[in-house]
């Protein structure tokens, strides 16, 4: 290599300027090594920088400097006071350098970790507390929606089999005199004996009062139950019965009565079997 | 422990510091402050505010990195002012700094095109930068850029259409004519 060649390349203030690249660096501190001429060319460099800087110094504010000494007094001080607590001064000056530096920083990241695991902790026990509650919760409305779903699907199950089933009668409750706007409609099974009743329009009652379904049987009144007017449009499972020529809904007082009150009859529907 | 306030030798300055001896440092700040500053308020223009944030950063960096110092390498304030520049350019990209700048134009609208249009450079009349005044315009930018900005020579070649070999040469030939001014 020709040293003086590679001296004039501008190589030297490119890399004291920091604007050499990484394998060039390395390739310049190796020749440093080898050519005192190279090292002295870079030396007279720098010190002409050196001296230029400082001849076009600019004054900082002077805050800074208190700014800098006070960060690192906080490191220096928090440094000497650990070791000195621990060992003997004589024996940690060497480990002393290095552990300086970063005591400081160290003792940040410790508070900060410590901070952190209390922070993680309390969000940890919270998040067990409340996750628990979520699942209790949880199941209990799964059950809870399982029981309504069953309840539900019988329900389902059993008005489709009403309704479909071949055997199912249609009895159209039609208004009374009393009730001309009363109407409903009765679905019997007469296999299975299974009475519904789907409310279409009665009247709300007072509140000691309540509708009874009866079923006639050879001019006697069968009891299937009573209803409140407030389930309306709601398939209503009655009282079963195996015969009926008609089916009459009455006015009674709360709870029902053994035997109808005529006179409050608000709707009657005939059966076939009564033809 | 008898620690002199002055220091005979660079050699002696840095042994002190490298001990961690803070009459040193302070020693240390009141020579080489002011001329770092400058160098950062060439990098960092137009905010004095975040140009002496980074002042104070770069002398903490000193005294935390002092042990990396390798005297063989280079002289004390070559490596310092390399961490005042990496510092600074550092802070040129930062989000504060490009907020603080957004109402001016981006150094790519200044600088592209040829390099006769190199009399647009808001060069300031201080420091490194006067000295620069005195290199050829199409040198100067390329110096500009890779020194003040901190473009690598590859993204400078891209942003003025030039060779990446022609970028180096230029660039290492304005340094060679900084070296002649220096002396």
């Amino acid at each position: 290599m020709n040293i003086q060649e590679y001296i004039e390349s501008g190589i030297i203030e490119t890399y004291v300027l920091g604007l050499a690249s990484p394998s060039e660096s390395a390739e310049f501190e190796r020749l440093c090594a080898q050519y005192p001429e190279l090292v002295a060319v870079r030396k007279k460099f720098e010190e002409g920088l050196e001296k230029h800087a400082s001849t076009h110094a600019v004054q900082p504010p002077v805050g800074v400097k208190v700014k800098v000494l006070e960060a690192i007094g906080d490191t220096a001080t928090s440094g000497t006071r650990e070791s000195v607590s621990v060992n003997p001064p004589n024996i940690i000056n060497m480990q002393n350098e290095t552990k300086k530096g970063s005591s400081g920083m160290l003792r940040f990241v410790a508070a900060a970790s410590v901070i952190l695991l209390i922070g993680l902790a309390w969000f940890s026990y919270r998040f067990y507390n409340e996750n628990a509650e979520l699942q209790r919760s949880n199941t209990a409305l799964k059950d809870k929606l399982n029981s309504t779903d069953s309840t539900l699907n019988k329900i389902l199950d059993e008005t489709r089999d009403a309704v479909k089933n071949p055997n199912t009668t249609v009895v159209n409750m039609v208004g009374t005199k009393v009730a001309p706007k009363s109407s409903a409609n009765i679905y019997w099974d007469s296999t299975s004996s299974s009475v519904y009743l789907v409310v279409k329009n009665m009247p709300k009652l007072p509140s000691d009062k309540q509708y009874q379904l009866w079923a006639l049987i050879d001019g006697k009144p069968k009891d299937l139950g009573v209803f409140d007017a407030t389930d309306d449009k709601v398939i209503l499972k009655m009282k079963n019965t195996q015969k009926a020529q008609a089916f009459a809904i009455t006015i009674e007082k709360t709870g029902g009565s053994p035997s109808p009150t005529l006179d409050s009859m608000q709707s009657l529907g005939k059966t076939q079997q009564m033809q | 422990m008898g620690i002199p306030t002055t220091y005979n030798t660079e050699q002696e300055l840095v042994l002190a510091l490298k001990q961690r001896d803070n009459q040193a440092f302070s020693t240390l700040y009141d020579n080489y402050a002011g001329a770092l500053y400058s160098i950062i308020k060439q990098i960092v223009t137009d905010n004095a505010e975040l140009a002496s944030d980074v002042l104070q950063e770069v002398f903490i960096n000193i005294y935390r990195k002092i042990d990396t110092y390798d005297q063989t390498k280079g002289r004390l304030f070559t490596w310092m002012l390399n961490i005042a520049r990496n510092a600074s350019i550092d802070m040129l990209r930062s989000k504060s700094y490009q907020n603080s700048q957004k109402n001016q134009e981006l150094p790519d609208n200044v600088y592209k095109g040829t390099a006769n249009q190199s009399t647009q450079l808001n060069v300031d009349n201080i420091g490194l930068k006067k000295v620069l005044e005195k290199l050829r315009p199409e040198h100067r930018v390329l110096v500009e850029l890779a020194y003040f900005k901190g473009f690598t020579h590859e993204e400078i070649a891209e942003m003025m259409s030039i060779p990446l070999g022609t970028v180096k040469t230029r660039i290492r030939n304005a340094l060679l004519q900084l070296r002649e001014y220096l002396q």
